[in-house]
C-alpha cells in the first residue's frame, strides 16, 4: 500500500478530534472522504501533512514511516479550502514556487510552467496577480503550484467548497483529468455527496474522529449513515409530486370548462 | 441631494484642507523671492541663491534623510522580528494592551525621557558611576545631543516600532501568513526560505506606503530633534524653524527657501508613491 494510517489519535484539550483513524490508499488512487464541519477531517489532513502531530499512531508513506519527517521533506502537499495563492506573486511565479525553491534551472522551470499554464487553461494570465483572478482561475492556480511539484500525496480540503455551482463543476472535471495525467494520489475531502461519489476511486465517510472507507460505491450508496437514501428518496419525492402536478392542473381546467 | 452632499463635502474639505495649504505655500514662496516681507525690497533670486550655495540645507536634509532611513529601518526590523517571534504571546490581552501604550507618549515626553536617561547627568550615567564604571559624569558617553544623533534615533525608535508592530501583527492575521507559511512548507520550503520569500515579503507588500510615509515623517519631525539634537547640522525642522526666528530680519526669506524646497520634495514624494498605489489599486 502506497499510504498507510495506523491508530492515530489526536486530541485538543481534552476533546478527542481523530478517536482511531485507520486506513490505507493505493498509489495513484483518488480517496473521497465526506463528512460534516467538525468531524476532524482538517485536523486528520494537517496530521498527515506533517502540520500537527499525532498524539499516538502511525503514518507509513512507501512503507516509510514519516512521523517525524519535517513537512516540507514529506512530499505532501496539503491544499486549504481556500485557494491561499502568495500575494505577492504573479500567477507564473505562483506555480514556479515550488521548483524554485528546489533550485531547479530557470529553462525548465519556464517550460514547466508555461506547459501547466496551458494545461490549467490559463494562457494570457501568467503576468496577473491573485487579486486579478476570478474564483475558479485562483483554484487552478492552487493545483497548478501542487501539482508542478510532483508530490507523493495530493491532500485537499474541500477545494471548491467556495466555487459556484458551475465553476465547481468544471473544476471537478479538470481535478479529475489532471489526476489521470500527472497519476496523482489524493485524499479528497468534501461535505458534498455528490462530489464525494464523482472524485473518488475510494470513499470513506468521516465522523467524530472516526473514518469508515467502504469497499465499493454501492456500499457507500446503501450505508443509511451517509445519507444518500435520503438523498435519492427526496429526489424521487420531487420527481413523483413534479409527475402529479401537471395531471391535476389538467383535470383543474377540464371542470372548469365544463 | 446625493450630489450636492458630496460637493459640500468637497468644498468644505477644500476649504480646510487644501486652501491654508496652498495660501501658506503661496505666501512661503513670495517670502523667499523677496516679494513679501517686512525688509524685503522686490523680487530677488538672491535668497535661494544663497541657502543653495551656503550647502547648509542640503547637508540638513541628508543628514535628517540618514537619520529618518535609519529610524525607519531599525524600527520595521524590530517590529519584523517581534512579530514573526513573539506573534502569540503578543496576541494575549495584557501585552496587546501594553504595545498601544508608547503611543500614546507624544513625542515631546519621550524625548524629555530619552534626555532624562542617557544624558551625561542622567539614569544611566549615574548608575555607571554608583558601579564605578566611570570616574566622572562628563566620562560619560554623549547619547544626546550628539554628532550620531543617538538620542533622536533611540527616541524615533521607541515611538515608532510599536507602531509597526500593532501593523505588522494586523497585516499577519488579515493576509493569513500563519497558512501561507505552512502551505509553502508543505510545497517543500526549509523554514529559511518561508521566512524570506513569504513571510518578509508578504508583510513588506502590504505595508511598504505606510513605511515610505513614516520615513516623511520622521524627515520632518520637530520636537525630539529639537531637545535631542545638535547644534549642526540639524534636522531639517528645527533648521527651518531657526532661521524663520532669526533676529536679522533679513534672513527669515532664507528659512522660507529651504521651507519651500522641503515641501516640493515631500509633495513630489508623496504624489509618485500615490500615483503608483492608485494604479495598482485600479489594476485590481
Amino acid at each position: 500500500m502506497f499510504l498507510e494510517v495506523k491508530n492515530i489519535k489526536k486530541a485538543f484539550h481534552k476533546e478527542q478530534v481523530i478517536s482511531l483513524l485507520n486506513f490505507t490508499l493505493e498509489a495513484h488512487k483518488t480517496l473521497s472522504i465526506l463528512g460534516k464541519s467538525g468531524c476532524g477531517k482538517t485536523t486528520m489532513l494537517k496530521i498527515i501533512a506533517g502540520l500537527e502531530s499525532p498524539d499516538s499512531g502511525d503514518i507509513l508513506l512507501n512503507s516509510l514511516r514519516i512521523n517525524e519527517q519535517a513537512p516540507e521533506k514529506r512530499g505532501i502537499v496539503y491544499l486549504y479550502q481556500e485557494d491561499l495563492l502568495f500575494p505577492h506573486l504573479t500567477v507564473f511565479e505562483n506555480i514556479a514556487f515550488g521548483l524554485r525553491i528546489k533550485k531547479v534551472d530557470k529553462n525548465i522551470i519556464a517550460e514547466k510552467v508555461n506547459t501547466m499554464i496551458q494545461r490549467l487553461e490559463l494562457e494570457g494570465q501568467a503576468d496577473k496577480m491573485p487579486h486579478q483572478l476570478s474564483g475558479g482561475q485562483r483554484q487552478r492556480v492552487s493545483f497548478g503550484r501542487a501539482i508542478i511539484t510532483n508530490p507523493s500525496l495530493l491532500l485537499l480540503d474541500e477545494p471548491f467548497g467556495s466555487l459556484d455551482a458551475g465553476t465547481r463543476t468544471r473544476m471537478q472535471l479538470l481535478f479529475k483529468k489532471l489526476a489521470e495525467e500527472f497519476s496523482i494520489t489524493s485524499l479528497f475531502v468534501t461535505h458534498d455527496l455528490k462530489e464525494a461519489i464523482l472524485m473518488g476511486d475510494e470513499i470513506g465517510y468521516m465522523e467524530k474522529g472516526n473514518l469508515k472507507v467502504y469497499k465499493d460505491r454501492d456500499s457507500f450508496i446503501n450505508d443509511p449513515m451517509t445519507g444518500v437514501q435520503n438523498e435519492i428518496s427526496f429526489w424521487d419525492s420531487l420527481n413523483t409530486k413534479k409527475e402529479n402536478e401537471p395531471m391535476n392542473e389538467e383535470v383543474k381546467i377540464k371542470n372548469e370548462t365544463e | 441631494m446625493k450630489r450636492k452632499r458630496s460637493t459640500i463635502s468637497i468644498a468644505f474639505f477644500i476649504l480646510v484642507g487644501v486652501v491654508p495649504f496652498a495660501a501658506a505655500f503661496i505666501y512661503a514662496l513670495l517670502y523667499s523671492f523677496g516679494i513679501v516681507g517686512v525688509v524685503n525690497t522686490g523680487f530677488t533670486t538672491q535668497f535661494w541663491e544663497t541657502v543653495i550655495t551656503s550647502g547648509e540645507f542640503f547637508k540638513s536634509f541628508a543628514y535628517s534623510a540618514l537619520i529618518a532611513a535609519l529610524s525607519v529601518i531599525i524600527s520595521v526590523s524590530t517590529a519584523l522580528w517581534l512579530t514573526l517571534k513573539f506573534r502569540k504571546e503578543l496576541d494575549k490581552k495584557f501585552l496587546s494592551y501594553i504595545i498601544y501604550l508608547p503611543l500614546a507618549i507624544p513625542g515631546v515626553v519621550a524625548a524629555f525621557f530619552t534626555y532624562q536617561l542617557l544624558s551625561k547627568s542622567g539614569f544611566f550615567s549615574r548608575i555607571a558611576y554608583q558601579f564605578g564604571w566611570i570616574q566622572e559624569a562628563r566620562f560619560f558617553p554623549d547619547l544626546v545631543n550628539d554628532q550620531m544623533a543617538i538620542g533622536i534615533i533611540i527616541t524615533f525608535i521607541t515611538v515608532v516600532v510599536p507602531f509597526f508592530l500593532l501593523l505588522f501583527l494586523n497585516v499577519y492575521k488579515n493576509e493569513r501568513i500563519q497558512e501561507l507559511s505552512e502551505l509553502s512548507a508543505s510545497l517543500g520550503a526549509k523554514p529559511n526560505q518561508v521566512l524570506w520569500r513569504i513571510s518578509l515579503p508578504v508583510i513588506l507588500h502590504k505595508t511598504w506606503v505606510l513605511i515610505v510615509l513614516y520615513f516623511i515623517f520622521l524627515l520632518g519631525a520637530y520636537e525630539i530633534p529639537l531637545i535631542l539634537g545638535q547644534e549642526s547640522p540639524q534636522m531639517l525642522s528645527v533648521l527651518i524653524i531657526r532661521e524663520l526666528k532669526q533676529y536679522d530680519l533679513s534672513k527669515i526669506s532664507e528659512g522660507y527657501v529651504a521651507a519651500v524646497i522641503y515641501t516640493v520634495t515631500v509633495s513630489v514624494a508623496a504624489v509618485i508613491l500615490f500615483s503608483k498605489r492608485k494604479r495598482i489599486a485600479h489594476e485590481a
